[in-house]
């Protein structure tokens, strides 16, 4: 019979081929050919990459003795491909950090004490944007990470939908909110809401059950930090998450303040000036709605200014988030910072590929790429240059941090079991099944798993 | 996959409309009867309901990322552009990349093209044989403990894969296999309890007559399995490979795990490059689209070359 | 067994005695299958249910703890609430995947031998999890999708697919559906082509009609490949979850948090392994009922051909 021969046949070749191919891609080795030690660095964002490689050959021109070998996965896969390099030893020797997850890594021993390496331990953490530096400081004082960059959330807008609606930029730059009755602010998302007929929000006639444009677009019910959703809010009413800065004991979501700025927020899909869950779910497209003319106003971060600039047929404005009770607006500060994994080979190497990092000369060589908000002054000032360069304004995000018009991403322990409790219930309160004075009951949940 | 041909032993060839599935169609003009009518009906619905979501990603590959919100429910490409595609074949710039909404990273397309075809081929190579071999024991053998340990194997069907996921890439750590094909290959290199499953219930199908005649003749079983049970089940193999096959190629998770750089980087992992690399901001949708549309290519040409080659001669009444 | 006068026969190899004990052959053809089973299904298995006896969060040493795990999963009503949403998936989706893939392969063999619709079919299995639910995530969305805009034209609501507690799992299953119809309806050709056409001779002499020779002839000797399908299509459908980690992550408020994502969410989520091997140990068995009860009923171990 031929086909059996046939058949073993080609198995076997295959098998064979296979094999020969195989040894033609023996594994690399972590060792470089000469002496040098090489750093492995991993990041997430692909858009920083090229600024980040040009820190990496900077780096490695006054370093002649190191190499770093830059690794980019995307933020799905990074942190699950970290776990398991952690877990099997193979991990990368420096990486970027997130505030929601290195607690946990601290606390299992896994991160270096940036102030017990040589290369790091006298740096001014001073230098960086204030704050910074201490939202990674750990329970015991150790430095945990190197700020690397800050965001802040601001809103973004299409100026031509805002000049239709008889608005000017300026109007939109000095906006009032209270939870009781939205101030200027709900009257220009009233003004900005458009229904199929035509009707304005704030004119006779308008019919909330079919709205064409939103004034404000929806982000979601925000889970438990809220950053573009509401915690420029509930920030500006003087409310904060914890008890302290970094490391509470102690959440606050029982405060009326918090709960009244949700149900101002929530209660606008009613109004009919913002979608209801039903149409964004779980993970809304903020830029798509702006950018499909489905809505007016978009409270995002400064990461995402490039994206939102990307918009076709958008010309784009950015206004502060509107301001509050305490007089002025509040916007989340958070902070992304790189950290030494425990695992590496060499401490001492991977530390001054940490200090390269927060130093000026990297700092500015990420700022000119024009995608993030460096830590370091020097660092803003390049990147808002390079902003500007492309016709877009991001001194709004800039100035609040200079105000100290901030509120820490609240970092405590136990992020993965509360994220997970609350996501849910918020998701709940912005159906509208579940009323935001539950949130007292869970807030005692949420403080028993911080014991 | 399998085309049937005609049973050369069909003794003699009835008109009656529908009923045989193996009667020539050649010389006979099918009626048109209301069940083929509804039949065609039906299968037509069905590759519409099937193949609407690849024109519709065709549609979004010739789109530009920008564009793709203003006009989402156009049917047609929305600012046409090759973009996507490029950005695939790793021929734009970075900086062209970026300013479309793509993700920058360098793309090696034809270098990881060659390692998921490697490694696909090997695993499915191997796995199938020693799964075949397998299942000849599970089936035509007769042994003590077959029917325990096959049950064995089946339990190992339902190993939940978040149990098998780390240990396995600490495994291959120790071996010191970390970013190599073989890496990649090893857990699957042996057999899934799937393909032995699977083998194992077509082997049962083949007649025992022709094996009990061989085995008169002085045959092993050795030999039975060799020249009779695998020449005789060329489709069910033949659809197993190919599923093997598709099965390798697609994986993702596993090879993203276990790759660090280029050298055993595989396609699937180096097109992960057009999800989402930050979050809250979207795909690169036109890239993903183009990337999905390119790597799914190899495999239905392959399909189309296996389906072609391999005839089953199911009406084995002959033996050749 | 000695041939009577022949020529000497090339020695069997086999056991000399007992000419039906293939024993140590069968031992020899199952050996690197097994190599594959015990290191990288059994011993993962082993170490698993040990874990879910402890108290891991992965980068630290293990702690016994007993049972505890299994008391804590007892009392959660996020694991109930898992195991009901998984098992309502699982319903819709087999069901309907089934059925879909039964009449495909049907049509396949019946109605044209086309190599061509043949990978058409196949096609969407082709395509990843992931991309699978990104493309109909936007084909089904709510307000830009074309499935809602083509609702609107004939007249009918729109219908928030993955945003709405009633349609989640329904729409999660039928984009699985969508995906897995070919592929299984190759399993079943597969074992429609293994059907001798002598059987099928036989019926048309005796002069049955097409559904009688169908459910006759056809789905009975389908039954070991249908058998195999089904456990097949149950197992994996009940460890569904990229579908799910992309398009509704578990939401609307919990009504498509199946167990998998559970699971993974307790172990990589919030380092809490050893309650997630509890879970997954949970799933484990109740796959092992299912498969058992369904390789009975459809005596999957049987062929009636032999």
């Amino acid at each position: 019979m031929h086909h059996a021969r046939r058949t073993t046949a080609t198995l076997a070749a295959a098998v064979a081929a296979g094999t020969l191919a195989l040894a033609g891609c023996a594994g690399p080795g972590t060792a470089a050919a000469d002496d040098s030690v090489v750093l492995d660095y991993w990041l997430w964002d692909a858009n920083q990459l090229p600024a980040y490689q040009r820190c990496a050959d900077e780096f490695e021109r006054q370093n002649p003795d190191l190499q770093v070998r830059i690794s980019q996965y995307g933020w799905n896969d990074y942190w699950r491909k970290l776990t398991a390099g952690f877990v099997a030893g193979a991990g990368p020797d420096v990486f970027t950090d997130h505030l929601t997850q290195y607690p946990g890594f601290a606390q299992r021993g896994l991160l270096l004490d940036l102030n017990d390496l040589e290369a790091t331990a006298d740096v001014d953490y001073g230098g960086f944007q204030e704050g910074l530096a201490d939202l990674w400081v750990g329970q015991e004082g150790s430095q945990y990470g190197m700020p690397k960059d800050f965001d802040t959330v601001a809103l973004f807008y299409d100026t031509n939908v805002v000049t239709d609606a008889g608005l000017t930029p300026e109007d939109l730059a000095d906006l009032d909110w209270n939870p009781d009755n939205g101030g200027s602010f709900e009257k220009v998302i009233a003004h900005l809401t458009v229904d199929e007929n035509g009707v304005r929000g704030d004119e006779e006639g308008f019919d909330p059950g079919n709205v064409a444009v939103y004034g404000l677009a929806s982000n979601g019910s925000g889970g438990m930090s809220g950053q573009t959703t509401w915690s420029w809010l509930a920030g500006t009413t003087g409310w904060t998450f914890t008890d302290k800065d970094v490391w509470g004991t102690e959440y606050h979501f029982d405060d009326p303040r918090v709960q009244k700025s949700l149900e101002w927020l929530f209660g606008l899909v009613d109004k009919g000036y913002m979608a209801p869950y039903e149409e964004v779910g779980t993970e809304p497209n903020p830029q798509q709605a702006l950018g499909s003319g489905r809505a007016a106003l978009s409270a995002n971060g400064s990461w995402m200014l490039g994206t939102y600039a990307n918009l076709e047929g958008v010309d784009l404005g950015i206004a502060p988030p509107p301001s509050g009770p305490v007089g002025h607006p509040v916007s989340m500060y958070n902070g992304l910072a790189d950290s030494i994994s425990a695992q590496t080979p060499d401490p001492e190497e991977a530390a001054r590929w940490v200090a390269f990092l927060g130093s000026d000369d990297c700092q500015q060589l990420v700022g000119e790429a024009g995608v993030v908000l460096p830590a370091r002054p020097a660092g803003t000032e390049a990147a808002v240059e390079a902003f500007r360069d492309r016709g877009l304004d991001a001194a709004v995000f800039t100035d609040m941090v200079e105000k100290k018009q901030t509120l820490f991403f609240p970092v405590t322990e136990q992020f993965g079991a509360i994220d997970a409790l609350m996501t849910p219930m918020m998701d709940e309160i912005y159906i509208g099944d579940r009323d935001v004075s539950t949130l007292t009951e869970v807030n005692d949940q949420i403080n028993g798993l911080l014991k | 996959m399998t085309e049937t041909t005609t049973a050369p032993a069909a003794p003699t060839t009835v008109p009656a409309s529908d009923a045989a599935p193996a009667a020539p169609p050649r010389r006979r003009r099918r009626r048109v009867t209301p069940g083929r009518v509804l039949a065609w009906a039906v299968m037509i619905l069905i590759l519409l309901v099937t193949l609407f979501p690849f024109y519709w990603m065709l549609r979004t590959a010739l789109s530009s990322n920008g564009a793709l919100y203003a006009s989402s429910t156009s049917l047609l490409p929305v600012d046409f552009s090759w973009g996507g595609f490029e950005r695939v074949f790793g021929l734009q710039s970075t900086e062209e990349a970026i300013a479309q909404g793509g993700s920058g990273a360098s793309i090696d397309f034809w270098l990881y093209l060659r390692n998921s075809v490697v490694v696909a081929t090997v695993v499915t190579a191997c796995q199938v044989f020693f799964s075949a071999m397998a299942a000849y024991a599970f089936s035509r053998l007769r042994w003590r403990w077959r029917d325990a340990v096959f049950a064995v194997f089946l339990l190992s069907l339902m190993v939940p894969v978040i149990f098998t996921l780390l240990p396995n890439f600490v495994l291959v750590r120790e071996l010191g296999l970390i970013d190599t094909l073989l890496g990649i290959m090893l857990p699957g290199l042996f057999m899934t309890p799937f393909a032995i499953f699977f083998l194992r219930q077509f082997f049962m199908n083949v007649s025992t007559e022709v094996e009990e005649a061989a085995l008169i003749d002085g045959a092993s079983k050795v030999r039975v399995f060799f020249s009779i049970i695998i020449p005789m089940s060329v489709g069910p193999i033949a659809t197993i490979a190919i599923l093997t096959y598709i099965g390798s190629w697609n994986d993702y998770f596993w090879p993203l795990m276990v790759s660090y750089t280029d050298d055993s980087r595989v396609l699937t992992v180096a097109l992960g490059n057009f999800n989402a690399q930050t979050p809250q901001t979207g795909p690169d949708w036109a890239g993903l689209m183009a990337a999905t549309l390119v790597a799914a290519l190899p495999m239905i040409l392959l399909f189309v070359v296996f389906a072609r080659r391999i005839v089953n001669s199911i009406g084995f009444s002959g033996i050749k | 067994m000695a041939a009577p006068s022949a020529p000497p026969a090339p020695p069997v190899r086999v056991g000399r005695v007992g000419r039906r004990d293939d024993t140590r052959l069968a031992l020899l053809f199952i050996l690197p299958a097994s190599i594959g089973l015990v290191v990288f299904y059994f011993w993962p298995l082993v170490r698993g249910i040990w874990l879910s006896f402890t108290s891991w969060d992965l980068l630290s040493p293990a702690q016994f703890v007993g049972l505890d795990n299994y008391r804590a999963m007892v009392a959660d009503p996020v694991f109930w609430n898992a195991v009901r949403v998984t098992l309502l998936y699982v319903v819709i989706n087999i069901g309907l995947q089934t059925v879909v893939a039964l009449v495909i392969a049907v049509l396949m063999q019946r109605l044209s031998r086309s190599t061509l619709l043949r990978s058409l079919v196949l096609a969407p299995y082709l395509v990843s999890n992931v991309v699978a639910a990104l493309v109909f995530l936007w084909i089904l969305d709510f307000q830009l999708g074309i499935g809602n805009q083509v609702l609107e034209w004939a007249g009918l609501e729109r219908i928030g697919f993955f945003t709405s507690e009633a349609w989640a799992i329904p729409t999660i299953a039928m984009v699985n559906v969508w995906r897995h119809m070919g592929y299984t309806a190759l399993l079943i050709f597969a074992g429609l082509q293994a059907i001798p056409p002598t059987m099928y001779e036989a019926a048309r002499v005796d002069g049955a009609s097409e559904v009688r020779t169908f459910f006759g002839i056809t789905l009975p000797l389908l039954r070991p490949i249908l058998g195999l399908v089904l456990i097949i299509s149950v197992i994996g459908s009940f460890q569904v979850f990229d579908t799910v980690a992309v398009t509704t992550n578990g939401g609307p408020v919990d009504a498509s948090r199946v167990l998998q994502l559970y699971i993974y969410d307790k172990a990589f989520g919030q380092f809490d392994f050893g309650y997630a091997s509890a879970l997954s140990v949970a799933m484990l068995l109740i796959l092992v009922v299912v498969t058992f009860f369904q390789y009975r009923m459809t005596r999957a171990g049987q062929t009636d051909l032999n």
